[in-house]
C-alpha cells in the first residue's frame, strides 16, 4: 500500500506539483512571517536591555514605589556590598552603579527639567550597545565636568560638542546645588521619550553634585538574555534579605510588555489568516485529484478492497504529500530565511524611537517544527472529506468515471 | 478458492440448456449453482424521472459456463452483470451467490465477497497505470490475508504465463497494448481463483482480430480450469463463442 501509495504521488506530476505547491508555500508562509514576528521581538527586547535598562537590577526596597517622592532615602549606601555578590552570579558580564537625579538644565537662556542619570561611562559602554553617539565623543569616567545629552535635550537647548550647560538639582540632604558642564557628546538610544529629557555625568561627577557617596542602583548585565529569570532568583534569595530588591528587565520594561502583547496579538490574526489560506488551497488542490480519480477507487473497490483501505490509501497519499511538502518547506523557507537575513529589511523607527533598525528573519526550532506539523496536518485534513467521499462512492458510479 | 476447480467441470460446459426460469434446473441438477436472480428488479433515476433497467429478471448461473449476455445497449446487460457483481444492488429481488443471499450485507461483506469469490474484467481495462503488469496482478493477491508470499508470487507466474504475458511482467500498463492490457486484467481476475468471473463488454475496445483472441483465451480457460465465465456484448461474432446466450432488450429477457 506504501508502495502504491508512493507511485500514486509521482503518477501525476503536475498534480503532485500543484499541491506540493500549495503545502510549500504555507509552509515557507509561515516559517518567513514567525520568524520575522521573532526578530521584531528579539530586537525590540534587545534594544530595551541595551539602551538602558540592562538584564537585571539592583535597588534598595522600596525605591521603585517612593522613591520618586524621596529618592535620597532610598539608595543603596553600600554598593560594594552589591557588587560582590552579584559578581559571583555566572553569566554576569558587568555590572555598574548608577545615580539617579532630576532637575533643570540650563544653556544661560533657557531652562529645560531633565532626568540625570551617574554613570561608570566604560562598563556602560558594554551595556549600551543601542545608544549610539551622533555627535562629539562618548562619557569617559574621567570627565568630572563633561556631560553628554540626548538627541532632544541638544535640539531643545541648542547644544553641541563644546557648549556648556548648568545643571541645578537637589541634594541628598535637600539643599540646592548647581554645576557647569561641558557638553563632550550627544547621543541618541532606542527611546525618543528618553532621549527628550536624559543627560548623563560620570558617576563621580554625580555623586559629587548629589552630595552622596551612595548609589539608586545597581544594573547587572549579562552574557545571554535567555538566563535572565535564573540570574534574578539567584540575586534574589542573596540580596533580597539585605533589603534590596531585584528586578529583571521585562519588570522594568512596561513599554516592552504593553508592546510584545500588542504585536503577538496582530501577527497572530495575520498567521491565522496564513493559516486558513493554506488549508483552503491545500483543500482544493486534494479534493480535485481525489475527484479525477474517482474510477481508479471504483476499480479497486470491485476489486475487492474494503472502503476503509481505500479511505487509508488515500490518507496515506496525502500524508506523504504533507511530509513531503513540508521538508521542502522547510528547506526552502531556511533557505529563503538566510538570504532575507543576508539582505536585511530595513525597518521604519517604531514607536517611541527616533532610529529605524535592519531587521532579520529569526529561525525558531519551535516554529520550524510547528510549520512542519501544520503543513503534514493540513494535507491529512484537507484529504479526509475527498477520502470519505471516494471511498463512499456506489461502487458502479465510480467506476463510470473511467469511461 | 474453497472448492476446486477441476478438468471434469468441462461437462457443463458442453451441455448448453438455455433455462431461464429458476424451478426447471432438473436436468443438470448434478452441476452447482453459482448465482442466482431471483425476480429482480432494477429503477434507476435520470434527474427526476425513472427508468426500469431490469424488469422482473430471474436467471441460473450453473458453475462452468461460458455465458453471454447480449443485448444493444440500454438494454440493461451492464445493469445486470454489475448486480450479479455485487457492485449495485436490486430495486427489489434478491440475488444469491454460492446460495447466499446478498441482500443486505454491509459494504465490507461484499468487498470480501469480490475479493473471494468474483473475478471482474472491464470494457476500459482498468489496470492500476503505476503498478507493472506482474503488480497488477499481484495486487488483490494481497489483499487475501491467507495467501502466503510464495503461493502468490506462484500464482502470478502462472496466471500470467496462461495469458501469455510473462515476458511482460514488469511492463507498465502504458507500455502495453490494449490486447495486453485485457490479458492483464484477465490474470488479475483469475489469480484470486474466483467462482465466477465477469467480464463487461471485453472486447468493445479492441479490434476485432484482438477481441477474438481475448474470447478464446477466456474460452480456453473455461473450458481447462472450469473457471466460469460470464460476459456482456453486443458483437454478434462474440455471442457465437458462447455456451448459452441470453438476450435482454428493454430489461427484460428474450425468449
Amino acid at each position: 500500500m506504501l508502495k502504491l501509495a508512493f507511485r500514486n504521488i509521482f503518477r501525476n506530476r503536475l498534480r503532485t506539483a500543484l499541491t506540493l505547491a500549495a503545502i510549500i508555500t504555507g509552509v515557507v508562509s509561515i516559517i518567513i512571517s514567525g520568524g520575522f514576528v521573532e526578530d521584531v521581538f528579539v530586537q525590540l527586547r534587545e534594544s530595551t536591555i541595551h539602551s538602558r535598562i540592562g538584564h537585571v537590577q539592583v535597588l534598595r526596597s522600596g525605591y521603585l514605589e517612593y522613591g520618586r517622592r524621596d529618592p535620597a532615602r532610598y539608595m543603596i549606601t553600600r554598593p560594594k556590598e552589591v557588587v560582590d555578590v552579584v559578581r559571583t552570579i555566572p553569566n554576569v558580564q558587568a555590572i555598574m552603579a548608577r545615580v539617579n537625579f532630576s532637575g533643570l538644565a540650563n544653556n544661560g537662556r533657557a531652562d529645560l527639567p531633565i532626568i540625570g542619570e551617574g554613570i561608570e561611562p566604560d562598563k556602560e559602554a558594554k551595556l549600551g550597545t543601542a545608544t549610539t553617539i551622533v555627535a562629539g565623543r562618548s562619557l569617559r569616567i574621567a570627565d568630572a565636568f563633561g556631560v553628554v545629552v540626548g538627541e532632544g535635550v541638544a535640539a531643545a537647548l541648542d547644544l553641541r560638542p563644546g557648549s556648556f550647560v548648568t545643571l541645578m538639582v537637589n541634594t541628598s540632604e535637600g539643599a540646592l546645588n548647581m554645576l557647569e558642564y561641558e557638553v563632550v557628546g550627544v547621543f541618541r538610544t532606542f527611546s525618543k521619550e528618553y532621549d527628550d529629557r536624559a543627560v548623563r555625568i560620570s558617576l563621580p561627577a554625580a555623586k559629587e553634585l548629589l552630595f552622596t557617596q551612595s548609589v539608586h542602583s545597581a544594573v547587572v548585565l549579562l552574557d545571554d538574555t535567555t538566563v535572565t529569570d535564573t540570574v534574578t532568583a539567584i540575586a534574589r534569595s542573596k540580596l533580597e534579605p539585605l533589603g534590596y530588591v531585584v528586578k529583571p528587565w521585562h519588570e522594568l520594561a512596561d513599554f516592552y510588555q504593553k508592546t510584545e502583547a500588542l504585536y503577538r496579538r496582530q501577527f497572530g490574526a495575520l498567521q491565522a489568516i496564513i493559516l486558513v489560506m493554506l488549508i483552503l488551497s491545500v483543500a482544493s488542490t486534494i479534493n480535485m485529484v481525489v475527484y479525477e480519480r474517482t474510477g481508479e477507487f471504483g476499480t479497486l473497490l470491485a476489486l475487492g478492497q474494503r472502503r476503509h483501505q481505500i479511505f487509508k490509501l488515500i490518507l496515506l497519499e496525502n500524508g506523504l504529500l504533507g511530509l513531503l511538502g513540508s521538508v521542502l518547506g522547510v528547506v526552502i523557507g531556511v533557505v529563503l530565511a538566510g538570504i532575507i537575513s543576508g539582505i536585511g529589511i530595513a525597518m521604519p523607527p517604531p514607536p517611541g524611537s527616533s532610529s529605524g533598525y535592519t531587521a532579520t528573519i529569526v529561525l525558531v526550532p519551535r516554529v520550524l517544527v510547528a510549520a512542519a506539523l501544520i503543513g503534514v496536518l493540513a494535507a491529512v485534513m484537507a484529504a479526509v472529506l475527498p477520502a470519505r467521499r471516494a471511498s463512499r462512492l456506489p461502487v458502479v458510479d465510480a467506476l463510470r468515471h473511467n469511461i | 478458492m474453497k472448492h476446486n476447480q477441476r478438468y471434469g467441470d468441462d461437462i457443463a460446459v458442453n451441455c448448453t440448456q438455455p433455462e431461464l426460469v429458476p424451478d426447471s434446473e432438473n436436468a443438470v441438477e448434478s452441476v452447482p449453482i453459482i448465482v442466482e436472480v431471483r425476480s429482480v428488479d432494477k429503477e434507476y433515476y435520470l434527474g427526476k424521472q425513472s427508468v426500469n433497467a431490469l424488469l422482473n429478471i430471474s436467471l441460473i448461473i450453473h458453475k462452468g459456463e461460458f455465458m453471454a449476455l447480449a443485448g444493444p445497449s440500454g438494454s440493461g446487460k451492464s445493469t445486470l452483470l454489475n448486480l450479479i457483481g455485487c457492485i449495485d444492488t436490486p430495486t427489489s429481488g434478491s440475488i444469491l451467490i454460492e446460495g447466499l443471499d446478498i441482500s443486505g450485507k454491509t459494504p465490507d461483506e461484499l468487498a470480501d465477497l469480490r475479493l473471494n469469490t468474483l473475478g471482474f474484467v472491464f470494457q476500459t481495462f482498468n489496470l492500476l497505470p503505476v503498478l507493472s503488469a506482474w503488480e497488477n496482478v499481484e495486487y488483490p493477491l494481497l489483499q487475501q490475508r491467507d495467501v502466503d508470499k510464495k503461493t502468490r508470487q506462484d500464482r502470478v507466474r502462472h496466471y500470467l504465463n496462461m495469458v501469455g504475458l510473462e515476458p511482460y511482467a514488469h511492463h507498465r500498463p502504458n507500455e502495453l497494448s490494449g490486447g495486453q492490457r485485457q490479458r492483464v486484467a484477465i490474470a488479475r481476475a483469475l489469480a484470486t481463483r474466483p467462482s465466477i468471473i465477469l467480464a463487461d463488454e471485453p472486447t468493445a475496445n479492441l479490434d476485432h482480430k484482438t477481441g477474438e483472441g481475448i474470447l478464446r483465451l477466456m474460452k480456453d480457460i473455461n473450458q481447462n480450469e472450469g473457471t466460469t465465465f460470464v460476459f456482456s456484448t453486443h458483437d454478434a461474432r462474440v455471442m457465437e463463442m458462447a455456451g448459452r446466450v441470453i438476450k435482454l432488450a428493454d430489461g427484460q429477457l428474450v425468449v
